[in-house]
């Protein structure tokens, strides 16, 4: 047995050294492998460290902006009047779709005899329609256009039209509903611009109050007009942006505007027409920003 | 290449937006019809008989069709508008602007 074992060893020795050497190669690519994987480690941490800042970098940045965009809205609200108490008296609900809206809204006493009630949409939301919306109804409060009787709406609308015009406001425009109530006679005289009309209810009817026209800035040199009715009190008047509208009550089905009427002169409270709309809607923002001012007479 | 349905009639582009304009179909008008009246015919129809709802970024879009087309010497109108794209036309004042017809012909027609 050990004769043959004997004639066997050489081949033996030529495996253990095959494995041998095997087991060195085995082992230098581990060594190899340790390495990368050790650098994979380290290169890893990095990264981390880098996304690490970078993440923080973006969350200074994100807290910043949205410090701003709040500092804007802020201001926005800040430049809306009071609810009057005296009458006519006026309450008013404004929700913004997104952190910034297009809409806006004022009234002030032109003089003794006259006030006048606006309500404005720039189209699309966010920095720029704010910017603008704020701007246009600054121009109305203080009276700023040129040559311009305030106690017409059909000539405030062509001013107006005149001082925006889209090519000079970014390719922005805005649609206006623009009333003004004489006291002395109970007339309020109003023109729109591409706007819906608001909504006047009286004891015994609901009327809807429109001119035809374009949004504001749309096209140079618009004729506007102006119309007319008689106010008794205990009228209702309210004026509306077309988010308070324009929303889906099922897939591909909207609102009518009829119905939004219908339910608008029956409530009692902005708040009542904004959880209604908002259960229509359904959950999730308006798509919209939602404006509804209410005159008491 | 324009997924926009559109013709040529009588010399006049005629597009036919199907459905919905809004905010998240309006660039896709916008960009298509613009095109569209780059390379086409100045004078644009909108043949509205599909058309269910048009939002205010819709009017937008037909706007700035229009004022390209305009500058291209042309014109744009508006056919067969069913009563609640109707009513936004009419509140917007797009009717007494463009105008508001009751076929592509007369549409075409008007367009001279």
């Amino acid at each position: 047995m050990t004769a043959q074992h004997d004639g066997d060893a050489p081949d033996f020795r030529a495996r253990v050294l095959e494995l041998e050497e095997e087991l060195e190669r085995v082992k230098a690519e581990f060594e190899d492998l340790n390495l990368l994987y050790q650098a994979t480690i380290e290169h890893g941490e990095a990264v981390e460290d880098q996304l690490a800042e970078s993440n923080i970098e973006l969350q200074r940045t994100q807290n910043r902006l949205t410090e701003e965009l709040t500092e804007a809205a802020n201001y926005i609200f800040s430049i809306l009047p009071e609810p009057r108490q005296v009458s006519p008296r006026t309450e008013w609900l404004l929700v913004p779709s997104t952190e910034l809206g297009g809409d806006s809204f004022g009234y002030h006493e032109i003089d003794d005899d006259h006030i006048a009630f606006y309500l404005l949409d720039v189209c699309g939301h966010g920095v720029g329609a704010a910017l603008l919306s704020v701007t246009a109804i600054n121009v109305l409060r203080s009276a700023a256009l040129p040559k311009t009787d305030f106690r017409d709406p059909a000539a405030v609308l062509a001013a107006l039209n005149e001082a925006f015009p889209m090519e000079r406001q970014h390719n922005m425009y805005f649609t206006i509903w623009y009333g003004v109530y004489q006291r002395s006679t109970g007339h309020l005289r109003y023109g729109s611009g591409g706007h819906p009309p608001s909504i006047l209810c009286k004891a015994d009817e609901v009327v809807t109050l429109s001119t035809p026209g374009l949004a504001i800035g749309m096209m140079p040199e618009m004729v506007y007009r102006t119309a007319s009715c008689t106010i008794s009190p205990g009228d209702r008047l309210h004026l509306v942006s077309d988010g308070t509208f324009e929303v889906e009550t099922a897939p591909g089905e909207m609102l009518e505007f009829k119905a939004f009427v219908d339910r608008l002169s029956a409530s009692g409270s902005g708040n009542e027409v904004l959880d209604w709309v908002r259960s229509l809607n359904g959950p999730g923002p308006l798509p919209d920003d939602f404006s509804l001012l209410t005159i008491s007479f | 290449m324009t997924n926009l349905n559109h013709d040529v009639i009588g010399g006049a582009l005629i597009l036919k937006p199907s459905r919905r304009i809004d905010s998240s179909s309006a660039k896709a008008f916008e960009d298509d019809a613009n095109a569209l009246v780059e390379t086409g015919p100045k004078k644009v129809v909108i043949d509205a008989s599909d058309l269910d709802y048009i939002s205010s970024a819709g009017l937008r879009v037909v706007l700035t069709t229009a004022k390209k087309a305009k500058a291209g010497g042309g014109g744009l109108t508006i056919a067969c508008a069913r009563a609640n794209v109707k009513e936004v036309l009419t509140v917007s004042g797009f009717d007494s602007i463009f105008g508001l017809h009751d076929s592509v012909e007369a549409a075409v027609a008007s367009l001279g």
